[in-house]
């Protein structure tokens, strides 16, 4: 096994150890960069330079015995929407040719100080403004969508050009490509994980979290990232926690909510297979399914699109005035068409998520937690935009993708997707876990319980 | 198409409203676009909110408590 396939968790632990040097590592990352991402376009910069050195860094520090910690030296890919200090923010866009961040994003920053090395700025959706990075090749298939909009984050991950990375999630964007390309994405609880520094689509859906090869890969970075920051007005007091979870693979007790509604509608048949198997798998570990109802689903994509609409057309009024031809013809018309939704439009999405938020919490006082898929489907071909449901209903790509996400945004409840199967053209599936606000301990140990039950996943082998 | 949808110059003359000039070669496609995200919002106005609050992004209730604590 070469280091650049080592799992976060494991390449930590052989570090820890001194069986591998940082410097190994980020030696065989970049090797592995040169070799894939010609065809994958995971990167808008490689930051070999700043790699090597950091690397050689880490291990003076290391042989000194200055040890901060399970990233100490771990080769990470942060969507180009994470500010760090000196670099271009590009947002995958023209409009951001010129920029330069005057200093770290708070993720950056924390991650910095965990001693975890940036190997560059992975490509977004445009400004996130979308789900598929069209920029970026799935991992498993380079004739298929990436997924998004933290495409390129999902894909280095998936193909071994970072050990780890970050992407930011307004709607599905960690979790969505993180499914179709087969590794784990973490969306935490709306406001545990500060902002300030990484660029806005919508400031009441966003959120920052890990993308990983395994559940407990997410826990040692979301303990990085965790933690109040008043620089962010929603960020939350939470004290710190250990999200490691355990070697226990006991779920006896744990209460598992099955929807009966919602999310098994136009699903396809194999992703649907592949989830209710790994259901099955939670039972057998002991964990009890509970049926639930989830409520007011008629609302959730007008509460997603009425929040999120004029949002993102606010963060983006200035640069909708002086270089509107600078954007991607789809995120620029639905900057232009936001300016047309009336206030009161926003603010019943905002009344509505209230009401959401609250049925929620009623729906998770009966369970722990909640099972579903995270997408309805697999990665489609580049270039398709639409899905035809087995009912002959045509659904947007793009709708479909972020369907069974988005309440998790709008309810800022954490959720956790993680593979759990392939489809019979290889491509991977997704299964999430929604858990109740500050939750995630839980999502992780049921995540993790399942994972050691399965072989050890390989890396994605497409380019 | 319902009373209810843009023409394109209607929707030219509410960006204007917005402060937005749109070339004339974006009018209908911004009316058409418009419209699509009308007809997914407007089912919100079958709710009966009654009393009930938006949800902000900001906490600063929950902040100055947990200050005070």
């Amino acid at each position: 096994m070469q280091p650049y396939e080592l799992p976060l968790t494991a390449a930590a632990d052989a570090i820890r150890a001194r069986q591998l040097s940082p410097v190994e590592l980020a030696d065989s990352v970049l090797e592995r960069i040169e070799q894939v991402e010609p065809h994958l376009q995971a990167y808008v910069t490689v930051t070999a330079e700043h790699t090597r050195r950091a690397a050689r860094e880490a291990e003076n520090d290391l042989a000194a015995g200055r040890h901060r910690g399970p990233l100490h030296g771990i080769p990470m890919g942060l969507k180009d929407l994470i500010d760090v200090a000196g670099a271009a923010t590009s947002a995958s866009s023209r409009v951001r040719a010129d920029h330069r961040a005057q200093a770290d994003s708070a993720v950056a920053a924390r991650l910095s100080a965990a001693g975890a090395i940036l190997v560059g700025k992975t490509h977004t959706h445009e400004f996130a403004y979308g789900l598929t990075t069209p920029q970026t090749s799935n991992a498993w298939d380079t004739g298929r969508v990436a997924g998004g909009s933290s495409g390129g984050s999902s894909v280095a991950v998936a193909a071994g050009t970072a050990t780890f990375a970050l992407g930011t999630d307004t709607g599905g964007s960690i979790r969505v490509p993180a499914a179709l390309n087969g590794v784990v994405g973490l969306k935490p609880t709306y406001g545990l994980v500060p902002r300030h520094g990484v660029t806005s689509l919508s400031w009441s859906l966003d959120h920052v979290g890990p993308i990983t090869r395994t559940v407990e890969d997410a826990a040692l970075v979301l303990a990085a990232l965790a933690g109040h920051d008043p620089r962010d007005p929603a960020s939350l007091t939470t004290p710190a926690v250990d999200y490691r979870p355990g070697a226990g693979t006991d779920l006896t007790g744990l209460r598992v909510g099955v929807p009966r509604n919602y999310y098994f509608d136009h699903v396809d048949a194999e992703v649907e297979a592949a989830v209710r198997r790994a259901i099955t798998r939670l039972r057998a570990l002991g964990a009890r399914l509970v049926e639930v109802e989830i409520p007011m689903t008629r609302y959730i994509q007008a509460t997603q699109w009425g929040l999120m609409v004029p949002e993102a057309t606010a963060y983006h009024e200035s640069t909708l005035r002086t270089a509107p031809e600078l954007y991607q013809d789809d995120v620029r018309i639905l900057l232009e068409a936001g300016e047309l939704m009336p206030a009161g439009d926003y603010l019943r999405a905002q009344r509505a998520r209230t009401l959401m938020r609250q049925e929620w919490a009623r729906m998770l006082q009966a369970v722990d937690l909640i099972v579903a898929p995270t997408v309805p489907a697999t990665a489609v071909k580049a270039g398709q935009e639409t899905i035809t449901w087995a009912d002959g209903t045509v659904e947007d790509v793009s709708d479909a993708y972020v369907r069974l996400s988005s309440p998790a945004n709008i309810t800022g409840v954490p959720s956790l997707s993680f593979p759990v199967g392939h489809d019979a053209a290889g491509m991977p599936i997704g299964m999430q876990l929604l858990g109740r606000p500050l939750g995630e301990s839980a999502l992780l140990r049921v995540g993790h319980a399942y994972e050691q039950t399965q072989p050890a996943r390989e890396l994605a082998r497409a380019a | 198409m319902s009373s209810a949808e843009l023409t394109p110059s209607e929707a030219a003359r509410w960006a204007a409203h917005a402060g937005l000039p749109l070339p004339a070669d974006r009018h209908a496609a911004v009316a058409a676009t418009a419209d699509h995200i009308h007809s997914v919002v407007a089912v919100l106005r079958e709710l009966d909110f009654g009393e009930t609050p938006p949800a902000p992004a900001y906490r600063a209730e929950q902040e100055n408590h947990d200050a005070a604590v």
